[in-house]
């Protein structure tokens, strides 16, 4: 995917995420991205790391400070507890109109996984997605149990029964997305 | 060994202090090749004193890492109880031990370097390799190993230390790790950083990367980052050091837009690549480290000056553009009206000007800053702990740096700019993808 597809595909994705509720941190948007390229393969070629909470991706990082000097994205501050936002900026329409194709390509994902974890706090994206990296990267074939201990071991901040619920969710989260139609 | 504090002179921190287990990586030969590699490339063509080395910022970057070690880890600026149990109590086993990985990383951050400090790593290394790969395999090397062990010093906590999580992607770094790699590499208050820009500032002759450091790292503290649940401990700063915090990135910011990436200096970057490539037997540098570590800037700027004088020479022609300053000129550079009509205006442009004079003839340069580091909480005189940029007008508006030049040889600039008038809009319209 080329880099302006790229941004049109996150602009939608912000967009997407607010409509279901989110305010749209950068936090937020790391953790909807890996989802996205997780659970539908969707080619945005992002690397993403197990960081300090959860997966995270420098390239994404990266590229979202790109699109603010581009004039993308914008940032909103927040009151407190919320960090800032990134919100569309002035150009953002320019980009989701002649990219149009592309967004529509993966508009139901894009939908499921804003659905999904609009509404979630950064707190609960961070453990729903090491969970997601738990089982699909470090124990494939691990238990409930196992995967929830995987979890509490890389991250000993998580607690045992948060971690649990947290593989009991992306369970369910990984078998509803096979029902999600893509173009 | 007895243990001896040495001291060395220094322009930026006037002395740099460092123990005897300090100065066997000082001696080593991976560490003494960066005496031969200028910490800005080819600047001084541009900027006649900045002839600077790796070397001495090794120094400068280990002097400051072991100065915010000792605030940050100071009881009295620990704060915030989630922030006590991941930091080793004073003077204890741990808390000596990180000390000295944490300089010892600082003293290594850069031994990966290419000659002349160069950027080009994708075009210049084999795939997978850049001067990260290239300092981690210095720091587990046999020749350095033997210093690790004398010290009884974990390699890979040296190595994890001195390239960060973003360059040493398969590490798994705990909450101190990544505190500890941050106080080197980290965007906001990363002390990698702030050696180069006063260092940089200083040599080259200009007062923009000028900052108060010795305000700023008496101020910074490990605290909290709390953002809808969720609690991070960070590098954040005392409400008193937010206007050094302020003047650190708007030094950046300058440093960036009017020294690194001054046009002159980055063609001859450009044409220095160029002629690397042609020059390199293999494509690539080597990276076996026997071979690579013998590579210095001593060798190819002969190899550089050889070049230009003799046609036949592989790499003459962008040697000799460096050599009698024969470079190429700059066609076009990224502005606002343009890049609001389609902010990939410059690849567009470049794309248009290869077709009309030929690819050998243009050069493009892109570059937009990675992070911008400016959030991170402060602590303010009444005990809170704030988003910088609740605090702050300036962090919100310092500008992202983002630099697009197009070059075209100067023989043709004349008639390109004309051409470049009379086809600008329609080169940069930004076309809508079509169903097919």
């Amino acid at each position: 995917m080329k880099r302006l597809q790229r941004d049109a595909v996150i602009l939608s994705l912000i967009e997407n995420l607010k409509v279901n509720g989110s305010w749209c941190g950068e936090t937020h948007i790391q953790k909807a991205t890996y989802f996205i390229q997780e659970l539908f393969r969707v080619p945005l070629g992002f690397e993403f790391v197990l960081y300090k909470h959860g997966p995270f991706s420098f390239d994404l990082s990266k590229e979202l400070t790109a699109m603010q000097a581009d004039r993308l994205l914008d940032v909103q501050l927040q009151p407190r507890p919320y960090g800032p936002s990134l919100v569309p900026g002035d150009s953002s329409d320019l980009i989701k109109r002649n990219f149009a194709v592309t967004v529509k390509k993966y508009h139901s994902q894009i939908a499921f996984v804003a659905e999904q974890f609009g509404d979630k706090k950064v707190s609960e994206l961070e453990r729903l997605s090491t969970a997601l990296l738990v089982t699909r990267e470090i124990e494939p074939d691990g238990s409930l149990e196992s995967r929830a201990q995987c979890i509490t071991r890389l991250k000993p901040h998580v607690k045992i029964d948060e971690a649990q619920e947290a593989v009991m969710a992306v369970d369910q989260i990984v078998e509803k997305s096979y029902n999600v139609k893509t173009t | 060994m007895a243990k001896y504090i040495h001291e060395i002179r220094d322009p930026i921190h006037n002395f740099i202090h460092l123990d005897s287990h300090e100065r066997e990586v000082l001696d080593s030969r991976p560490f003494q090749r960066l005496r031969y590699i200028h910490q800005l490339g080819l600047t001084y063509l541009v900027y006649p004193g900045a002839t600077h080395r790796r070397f001495e910022h090794s120094l400068g970057v280990m002097e400051l890492a072991g100065r915010v070690y000792d605030i940050i880890t100071n009881p009295i600026n620990i704060i915030h109880d989630s922030v006590r149990n991941v930091v080793p109590p004073k003077d204890s086993y741990k808390h000596v031990y990180w000390r000295l990985v944490l300089r010892m990383a600082a003293l290594c951050h850069d031994l990966g370097h290419l000659p002349f400090s160069h950027t080009a790593e994708k075009e210049l290394l084999p795939e997978g390799w850049d001067h990260e790969r290239l300092t981690l395999e210095i720091i587990r090397s046999d020749e350095m190993r033997s210093i690790w062990d004398d010290i009884k010093v974990n390699s890979e906590d040296v190595a994890k230390l001195a390239v960060g999580q973003n360059s040493y992607r398969d590490a798994r770094f705990n909450d101190w790790e990544a505190i500890l790699s941050e106080i080197i590499t980290g965007n906001s208050f990363g002390v990698d950083r702030m050696d180069y820009l006063l260092r940089d500032s200083h040599h080259a002759g200009v007062a923009y990367g000028k900052f108060d450091h010795y305000r700023l790292i008496d101020t910074i503290r490990i605290l909290p980052k709390e953002e809808d649940g969720s609690l991070e401990p960070v590098l954040g700063i005392e409400q008193g050091g937010l206007h050094s915090a302020e003047a650190l990135l708007l030094a950046r910011y300058f440093m960036f837009t009017q020294l690194y990436f001054h046009p002159v200096r980055r063609i001859y970057d450009i044409h220095l690549k160029d002629f690397l490539k042609e020059w390199l037997s293999s494509d690539y540098f080597h990276t076996t480290l026997k071979d690579y570590l013998k590579l210095t800037d001593n060798e190819i700027l002969t190899e550089l000056s050889r070049a230009a004088r003799d046609e036949s020479f592989r790499g003459h022609d962008p040697a000799r553009r460096i050599v009698n300053r024969e470079h190429f000129k700059l066609l076009y550079q990224r502005n606002p009206k343009d890049f609001e009509k389609n902010p990939d205006a410059a690849n567009a442009i470049f794309e248009a000007v290869c077709e009309e004079y030929g690819e050998k003839k243009v050069r493009i340069d892109l570059y937009k800053q990675s992070n911008k580091g400016h959030e991170f909480p402060v602590l303010t005189d009444d005990g809170r702990i704030v988003p910088s940029l609740e605090l702050s007008d300036t962090l919100k508006n310092v500008p992202i740096v983002a630099v697009d030049y197009v070059f075209i040889d100067h023989e043709l600039r004349e008639d390109a700019q004309i051409w470049k008038k009379q086809n600008l809009e329609s080169i940069i319209s930004l076309k809508e993808e079509d169903n097919s």
